[in-house]
């Protein structure tokens, strides 16, 4: 078996590319995609962490996996609210440039 | 009759409380209807009011029509204690009188009327909340039921002062009032809270005044508590009573309230901060206000003088009265700190003597306001050969807040003249001297303003309406009866002022 | 009537309430009755007046029983009434006090309930004529019963509170009937100043009467004037109360330097001056300080000096002032004022009985002298002496009243001014020192000839052409002048030693010894000359013309400018006034509103405003600014975690 360690550079890695795109794109289309990156990179980290476990302590097996799974029905809900959310904005202002919705400002 | 005893306080409470419920179902927007209910409930809490007042027995003393109600149990054990003394039985009739009378005289407010008396009877039952509660944290809700829709009836039914190089808006004193007054409660939950604490730690917590008294004068308190907890007190019911310092809200929020609030507000509000004072500072802490009494008996005299001669300049005839408050306030905190049973007797006299006269006051200028839009002693002129009830009616008023004997301010000033004289000598020559100050700026007003010949502008101007006229003459008639026989007033006031430990 | 003599004067108590009653009768039923309800008025003193008589009758035929003893104070049979007021503090507490209604009738308090009633009756008939058509007709009477009420109320009252009250009303009464013309600023205004003036003379009265209350413990004339005979109260207190105490008492009787509201009085009708600022209101200070006259004499440190000083220094200079002055009120007014003086310098001079005469005599004769200048201005409609002249000839009535009114406060003898003013004269010269003596005698002088002088000018000489249509008073006017001028006429009498028991009025009312009537020859004919010469002097100046006074005014001009704006006190009030008073008033309302609430109380709003302001800065609407804040913080959080653990 591959060391745990890779996977969790991979996962690292994923995940600042993620932050990344999420601090610096201006497309909220994009951003929604960062986010969904970081979101799967803590998925890898979080099964690989669990294919490595041998029950210590508490944790048992496949507590990774569990956990896995509920980010991933989460963040399908979240993907859905977000893209009415860019919808609407989109309705509004014709565009998805995050950097023209500044209303919301004092 | 007992049972009736009994429920009697919490009726007092709950009749404005329900009323105000009530209204809130009632159709909105500009009806007569609201006001004809509103009268009715005024006119119910006047009479519960008259009948609790005349039935105290004046012979026993004490606290009569007890009541309580468990609330909270458990280890904070509040419950709703209600009673009244000598103190409080001139204060809930002083209440019922000026409530009933601002009512009537709201005939005139048309925008959102209902609204209007919705706000109006839940401050009413924080009053007579406060005045009955036995209980430290009731007396708190009601104080702070009293104060809060303040700020919605200024800043919405009040009216702001624009004379060209002075603006103040009705938002600006609603917002100032309300800050001031929630400031100081603070301070009074503070000190609230420090009472509960240091009695729990003597294995007694309680909230009851009555038990707390009991621990104090079982010396509970010890000197070093009482002396830092009260100016706690002494502060923050003090803002409400419009001390000195902490009285600048009190001529802006006078003026920018309309006319049933600012009566109600001058003339009963602020005597629940000097009520305070007594209540929770001088029963429950005797010998901190024995060490605070030389600073509050200092203030209240500036508070006569500052008052007084601040009243002299202002060219807006509210913010003359209200300066006015501010002075007479003066002489109540100055009866108050001579802790002596002539000047207490004399601050709750002028207590309630004060209140009358003021409510009288705003009411009059109300209904100048009212008919000719203006407040300002310059432009307005004349007015007693169109208005003759009305002048006559203020001059009364006038001569009242002037301590003219047979009118009943000359026995509650002079009451305490003399507690002041046997206490604290130079203060007492001050005192009246601010007096004779208040001569001055009295009569002026009503040279300018009332006596003369009037201005064409002003020739069309027609007395103020029947109701005003008869409140007004109710209120007249209250003022001349005290001061020739003050003596009902005077013996339920000597009962409870005996039992202040400390006097 | 099977009251016994001894009771009546229990019953003394209804002579100010008839009036008192009277009052807002005449206001609420006055406008469907005839006469607006003025009858009421009239009755109800007259009724007071009948009652003064019985009064008088009832202590004449009293003992010294029950409520009636010989004071220990004033060796006068004194009788005294209480009921109970109110209480201040439980009945029987430490430190409660009683406050009671109560009267004591003693000879001072006859001499003045005749005084007050009789005045007051006539003033009220003459105006039923002089206020004829005025709309305010029915208010006019009202005040008026309602000041004959406060002040019979003050001369009955046996305890300083009721005292200050009566005293109190007494003052808004005069507020009222002065400024009752208030269409005219200047009625207002002169209202106003009488009121505020007499107020700061009362701050002191109310100090004195605490500061007695607070030694003797009760308000109780009585009780006070025992505490000061037995040594009770210690000398300090007992001269500092005396002195505030005339304070109040310079106030309402215009000394000065408070002796500026009563020529600015005039302004109020006639006949309020008459009654109000010549008999009645402004002897309530010669009254007070002839009542509490056992405090004043009951040490060596003398206080009375200070009265006796004061009271002088006000005749001289109102003296000078009315011989220059040119209105024929003002003239009058001054006069008044001069005549105060000596009533307040007669009682510094212990001379009791003397003042207690002379506020008589004055108080009919300048009453007379008022109702008859009245009368000249209800024809003519001038009130300044240039206008008129030779009004004899149209209103011969007039004349003769006004003449006898002005010879008797002139000092002519036989009239009642000459004996009063001797009285005086001779308690001056057996107590106080030469000066006072030489400078009383000027001011008799100056007295006699300033009366002469307001005569001759407006009665006699040549009647102007303007003055020809002029007519004399109606019968409701020249009723009451007549009855006056009889007493000024023959007042005088009382003074004498009658057969039987009663020795001159120094036997009715007097101070610790009853004096028979004595007439020292040298000081009454000094006074005699005076007189006479000063009344042919005015003639020969002002009727044969034959004297003229050119020379002097043009000598004396500079003197005579000070004079005649009399001594520039008013100009000197309304300086301090504006300089002082409202700059002192504006700056406390602009320190009110600047500082204590813009700086101190919307300061820290302003701060926390700005200071929200500042940090609002934060909310930049743009969604990277608040993702990388959000990045910043979890990795801040992940360090300090790791950190911690490790």
């Amino acid at each position: 078996m591959v060391d745990l360690v890779w996977f969790q550079l991979l996962s690292a890695v994923l995940f600042v590319i993620g932050l990344y795109g999420v601090m610096a794109r201006r497309s909220a289309v994009l951003i929604i995609m960062s986010i969904e990156l970081m979101l799967n990179a803590v998925n890898i980290n979080l099964i690989a962490a669990a294919s490595h476990m041998e029950g210590i302590g508490k944790f048992s097996d496949f507590d990774g996996q569990l956990i896995a799974i509920f980010i991933i029905t989460v963040a399908a809900a979240e993907v859905g609210l977000a893209l009415a959310i860019i919808l609407r904005m989109f309705r509004n202002k014709s565009t998805v440039n995050v950097d023209e919705i500044n209303l919301m400002k004092w | 009759m007992n049972d009736f005893d009994q429920v009697a306080l919490l009726l007092l409470i709950i009749v404005p409380l329900v009323g105000s419920l009530t209204m809130m179902f009632m159709p909105g927007g500009d009806s007569k209807e609201s006001w004809y209910f509103a009268i009715f409930i005024a006119a119910i809490s006047l009479v519960l009011a008259l009948f609790i007042f005349a039935r105290y027995d004046y012979h026993e003393g004490g606290f009569q029509y007890i009541a309580s109600y468990e609330w909270l149990p458990g280890p904070l054990d509040i419950r709703l204690s209600l009673g009244i003394d000598g103190i409080s039985a001139p204060m809930v009739l002083l209440n019922g009188i000026v409530l009933f009378g601002g009512v009537l005289v709201s005939q005139t407010v048309n925008h959102r009327t209902r609204d209007f008396f919705v706000l109006l009877f839940a401050l009413s039952a924080g009053v007579y909340g406060v005045f009955v509660a036995r209980d430290l944290f009731f007396l708190f809700f009601f104080y702070e039921l009293a104060v809060l829709p303040m700020y919605l009836l200024i800043g919405v039914w009040g009216s702001s002062t624009d004379f060209k190089t002075f603006l103040r808006t009705k938002e600006y004193g609603a917002m100032k009032l309300l800050i001031f007054l929630v400031g100081g409660s603070i301070l009074v939950w503070i000190g609230i809270l420090a009472l509960y604490v240091e009695a729990s730690n003597m294995g007694m917590g309680t909230f009851s005044m009555s038990g707390l008294q009991l621990l104090s004068e079982n010396g509970a308190f010890d000197s070093k508590f009482q002396t830092l907890v009260f100016p706690l007190f002494m502060v923050g019911f003090g803002v409400l009573a419009g001390l000195w310092p902490f009285h600048t809200w009190s001529p802006d929020g006078h003026v920018a309230a309309p006319t049933a609030v600012s009566m109600l507000h001058a003339g009963v509000l602020m005597k629940l901060g000097a009520y305070g004072i007594i209540r929770v500072g001088m029963f429950l802490l005797p010998e901190g206000a024995d060490a605070w009494m030389p600073v509050l008996i200092t203030l209240g005299t500036v508070n006569v003088l500052y008052g007084a001669i601040s009243a002299m300049s202002q060219t807006d005839l509210k913010y003359i009265i209200g300066y006015s408050s501010v002075s007479h306030m003066g002489y109540v905190l100055m009866g108050i700190a001579t802790l002596d049973n002539i000047g207490m007797g004399g601050a709750v006299l002028q207590m309630f003597s004060h209140g009358m006269m003021t409510a009288l006051m705003f009411l009059l200028v109300g209904s100048v306001y009212q008919k000719t839009h203006t407040r300002d002693i310059n432009v307005l002129n004349g007015l007693a050969s169109r208005m003759p009830v009305n002048t006559f009616f203020f001059a009364i008023a006038g001569l009242a807040s002037l301590g003219l004997p047979g009118l009943s301010g000359f026995i509650a000033e002079f009451m305490v003249f003399t507690g002041v004289f046997r206490t604290y000598l130079p203060l007492a020559i001050l005192a009246v001297i601010g007096a004779a100050i208040t001569a001055v700026y009295i009569l002026r007003l009503l040279a300018r303003t009332f006596l003369g010949e009037p201005d064409e502008q002003w020739a069309n101007l027609t007395d103020s309406s029947p109701v005003e006229l008869s409140v007004g003459a109710a209120f007249v008639a209250v003022i001349i009866f005290v001061g020739v026989w003050p003596d009902p007033l005077m013996r339920v006031i000597n009962v409870g002022v005996q039992s202040i430990p400390g006097v | 009537m099977p009251v016994s003599g001894a009771r009546m004067m229990e019953w003394a108590w209804l002579i100010p309430v008839f009036s008192f009653a009277a009052a807002p009768a005449v206001v609420i039923f006055g406008r469907f009755l005839p006469g607006k309800g003025s009858w009421i008025s009239i009755l109800a003193i007259a009724g007071g007046f009948l009652m003064f008589w019985l009064v008088l009758g009832s202590w004449m035929g009293a003992e010294a029983v029950g409520n009636c003893f010989t004071s220990e104070n004033t060796q006068m049979l004194t009788c005294d009434y209480e009921r109970s007021w109110f209480n201040a503090g439980v009945v029987g507490a430490v430190g409660s006090v009683s406050l009671n209604w109560g009267i004591l009738i003693d000879p001072l308090t006859i001499a003045m309930l005749g005084l007050v009633t009789f005045v007051a009756l006539m003033v009220q008939v003459y105006s039923l004529a002089y206020m004829k058509g005025d709309p305010r007709f029915g208010w006019y009477f009202a005040i008026h019963s309602l000041f004959a009420a406060s002040m019979l109320t003050l001369v009955l009252a046996d305890n300083f509170l009721l005292l200050y009250v009566a005293w109190e009303l007494v003052g808004i009464c005069s507020y009222l009937l002065i400024g009752f013309w208030h269409e005219r600023r200047s009625a207002r205004e002169a209202a106003k100043k009488a009121f505020i003036v007499t107020r700061i003379g009362d701050v002191g009265l109310l100090i004195g009467i605490l500061l007695i209350w607070r030694d003797v413990g009760s308000f109780s004339m009585l009780d006070a004037f025992e505490a000061a005979r037995t040594g009770a109260m210690s000398e300090g207190v007992v001269t500092a109360s005396a002195i505030l105490l005339f304070l109040g008492a310079m106030g309402k009787s215009a000394q000065v330097p408070f002796h500026v509201w009563l020529p600015d009085a005039m302004e109020g009708p006639t006949p309020v001056s008459a009654l109000i600022h010549a008999a009645t209101m402004v002897v309530a200070g010669v009254y007070l300080v002839a009542r509490t006259f056992p405090l004043f004499e009951a040490y060596d440190a003398d206080p009375l000096m200070v009265v006796a000083i004061v009271g002088l220094v006000t005749a001289l200079g109102a003296a000078t002032v009315a011989l220059v002055a040119t209105d024929l009120k003002r003239i009058l007014a001054y006069s008044t004022i001069s005549h105060l003086g000596l009533m307040m310098l007669s009682l510094g001079a212990f001379g009791y009985t003397a003042a207690i005469f002379h506020m008589m005599a004055h108080g009919f004769s300048k009453a007379l002298l008022f109702l008859g200048a009245g009368s000249v201005l209800h024809s003519t409609e001038f009130q300044e002496t240039g206008e008129m002249g030779g009004l004899r000839k149209v209103m011969p009535l007039t004349a003769i009243v006004f003449s006898i009114g002005a010879l008797s406060l002139g000092g002519i003898p036989i009239l009642a001014g000459f004996w009063s003013k001797d009285e005086i004269l001779i308690a001056v010269n057996d107590h106080r020192n030469v000066t006072f003596i030489v400078l009383t005698l000027f001011t008799a002088l100056l007295s006699a000839l300033y009366m002469a002088r307001a005569m001759f000018l407006v009665f006699f000489g040549q009647l102007k052409d303007q003055n020809s249509h002029v007519h004399d008073a109606p019968a409701a006017m020249a009723f009451p002048m007549v009855l006056l001028g009889v007493l000024a006429l023959g007042f005088g009498l009382i003074s004498f030693n009658w057969p039987g028991s009663y020795g001159g009025i120094g036997t009715f009312v007097f101070f610790e010894h009853s004096e028979k009537f004595h007439f020292e020859i040298w000081l009454g004919a000094v006074s005699i000359v005076l007189a006479i010469g000063a009344f042919v002097f005015a003639h020969r100046v002002y009727v044969e013309k034959s004297i003229s006074l050119e020379g002097v005014r043009k000598r004396n001009s500079g003197i005579l400018k000070v004079i005649e704006n009399k001594y520039y006190f008013d100009e000197a009030y309304q300086w301090v006034i504006d300089r002082v008073v409202f700059v002192f008033s504006r700056f406390i309302a602009f320190f009110d509103r600047a500082i204590v609430n813009d700086i101190i109380v919307n300061g820290p709003a302003d701060v926390t405003r700005k200071f929200g302001i500042a940090l609002r800065v934060h909310v930049t609407g743009h969604v990277y600014s608040y993702t990388l804040a959000m990045a910043a913080g979890s990795v801040g959080l992940g360090l300090f975690v790791w950190l911690r653990v490790v």
